[in-house]
């Protein structure tokens, strides 16, 4: 019995140790953000401030457009996620249902489509946004996205839909449902929360991204997404920690308040290949 | 016949229109936005080009790019770099994915609280943790120095960024931290799989834990964990963020993996011909890379 304890006791002392080494970063961000300037500057450093200095945040959104820029990042992940949901809602439920000529390697080429380097794909399409004017705004950067959503989301819904019963179809039918009836009205509702994964799936994704933005958006400053935003604050030589440690809390905010509360939802997209 | 005529869901190698209809959008957006920009780059590879335009007349045909990239010190640095960072990052992110994965698996009170906790680097966006470990290994203030001189391992301050070889100790750092996650989870979700009878069996037979886990866990887990490490070798392979805005690249090159190699000559110097042959051996390698070491079972496991 008292083993047992013993057990328990190193069980816990090992998972909070490791929790605690872990997220130290993202300790060590909340803290330089309340920390005032000059204890940041000064050794040793402290692990928790005498004064903690809210008005830190006060001060970096009154200076940057952060504001500005989670709207920007959220109206580009929701475009590119409204976007990549309504074509691949429909190509999933083919892929899984129907046996199409070619859709076997469809299938693999969006595979392949995974492995593309965003590196690759930035330089055609900037090229191709120059030349139609689109450099610099949002549109740029929603169908950037949507080259990275789309084969995510396609292969998700394709392992979604064909953990759903056939039967379930076929009960409409026999009751008089037409085909796309019966994926409206059946099947999509008992989708809901692969379709709800999927989604958040491709909005962290775009969310996440630097490369189109800084390659698309550089020059347009109105249209900055929240990580373009932060990078701009990191000087080469100089940077003001204070501030872009509370900058860098709001942008990564928004991630990490869905990720805590609907972790489920994440990791069951993510996992969904694993389990087979 | 009519009810030949109709479309039946019991049959389901049976052609339809249907299949076609609600594949269409996808295949016109994926041709649009990633079939047609790869020709483009495909195309772009094999002129001499510096910043292309739609419409613009097409430059000869000409290898000189590809030619001028295996001849290139650059190049072959590059490809050392990124495959050191492509081991060294998937073989870290591996042990301790699979350890905190092993840990949490653990029957305790609050176990899913500590199984969002060890897996939340996953949520925070790259460019953040940049903005994180570049201020924890800053030359002056940084924490790491303070830690190393004061635990008294090294004498002096460690001017992260523009050593070599301490810089690409960092990257190394953030990617491992931003990339463990991931296996984490993966690894949980094996874990989970495997039947608890298993176990008893094995208690019965007079296994100890450390035989439990080589005999049993490892050989459960390892589809799952084969899947998940080709998974993280190619989001380093591919990554630019984490590089770019932490080093971009430097110093001396140190940190230049093919990716950013890609993006310095697109963007730094604007010669897209040579970035889109850059671009391309990326993906070859990456394609042939995956292809190995999945091998047939690719469609399966994504």
């Amino acid at each position: 019995m008292k083993a047992r304890r013993i057990d328990r006791v190193l069980l816990y002392g090992t998972v909070v140790l490791t929790c605690a080494m872990l997220l130290f970063p993202v300790y060590w961000l909340f803290i330089t953000a309340i920390s005032p300037p000059d204890t940041l500057r000064s050794f040793p450093p402290r692990l928790w401030p005498e004064i903690a200095q809210w008005q830190t945040f006060a001060t970096v959104t009154g200076q940057r457009p952060i504001g500005l820029w989670l709207w920007n990042s959220t109206i580009a992940a929701l475009g590119a996620v409204a976007i990549s949901m309504a074509v691949s809602v429909f190509a999933g439920y083919s892929l899984s249902r129907f046996r199409v000529r070619g859709g076997n390697s469809l299938g693999l080429f969006i595979l392949t489509a995974k492995m593309l380097p965003a590196t690759l794909l930035v330089i055609p399409l900037f090229g191709i946004f120059r030349s139609v004017d689109m450099i610099g705004s949002l549109w740029s950067i929603i169908l950037a996205h949507s080259t990275l959503i789309v084969p995510f989301t396609t292969w998700m819904l394709k392992g979604y839909f064909d953990t759903i019963p056939r039967e379930l179809e076929q009960a409409a039918m026999v009751d008089g449902c037409s085909p796309l009836g019966a994926l409206f009205r059946v099947i999509l509702p008992v989708a809901t929360p692969g379709l709800a994964a999927t989604a958040l799936y491709g909005f962290v994704l775009s969310w996440s991204d630097y490369a189109y933005a800084r390659t698309f958006l550089t020059n347009a400053q109105t249209n900055w997404t929240a990580n373009l935003g932060i990078t701009t604050m990191k000087g080469e030589y100089i940077t003001d920690w204070n501030e872009i440690s509370a900058a860098s809390i709001l942008v990564a905010l928004p991630i990490i308040v869905i990720y805590l509360f609907l972790e489920r939802y994440l990791v069951g997209g993510l996992t969904a290949g694993a389990e087979k | 016949m009519k009810s030949t005529s109709r479309y039946s869901l019991a049959r389901p190698s049976r052609r339809h229109w249907l299949g076609y209809l609600l594949l269409a959008p996808a295949v016109l957006l994926i041709a649009l936005i990633i079939v047609y920009p790869l020709l483009v780059s495909l195309d772009l590879s094999f002129q001499n080009v510096g910043i292309p335009r739609l419409g613009q007349t097409r430059r000869p045909f000409t290898t000189v790019n590809y030619e001028r990239l295996f001849a290139s010190a650059e190049f072959w640095n590059a490809c050392w770099v990124t495959f050191k960072l492509v081991v060294i990052v998937t073989f870290l992110c591996s042990l301790l994915g699979l350890a905190t994965a092993l840990l949490v698996n653990n029957k305790f009170k609050g176990r899913s609280l500590a199984r969002l906790f060890v897996a939340l680097p996953w949520a925070i966006p790259e460019v953040i943790a940049v903005v994180i470990f570049a201020w924890i290994f800053d030359s002056s203030f940084g924490l790491m120095n303070w830690l190393l001189v004061s635990l008294g391992l090294s004498d002096q301050m460690i001017n992260w960024f523009s050593d070599p070889q301490a810089a690409f100790a960092v990257v190394c750092a953030v990617m491992i931290w931003k990339g463990y996650p991931f296996v984490s989870i993966m690894a949980l979700a094996g874990l989970q799989s495997i039947p608890e009878d298993f176990y008893h069996a094995a208690r019965v037979d007079g296994a100890g834990p450390w035989q439990r886990l080589v005999h049993i866990t490892l050989p459960c887990l390892m589809p799952v964990l084969g899947v998940t490490m080709v998974l993280v070798m190619l989001w380093v392979f591919r990554d630019f963020s984490i590089i770019y805005v932490l080093t971009g690249g430097g110093p001396l090159k140190a940190t230049q993996t093919l990716s950013i190699m890609t993006y310095e000559h697109a963007f730094g110097f604007f010669k897209m011909g040579y970035a889109s042959a850059v671009g391309i051996v990326t993906l070859v390698v990456c394609i042939i890379a995956s292809r190995l070491l999945i091998g047939r079972r690719a469609e399966s496991i994504y």
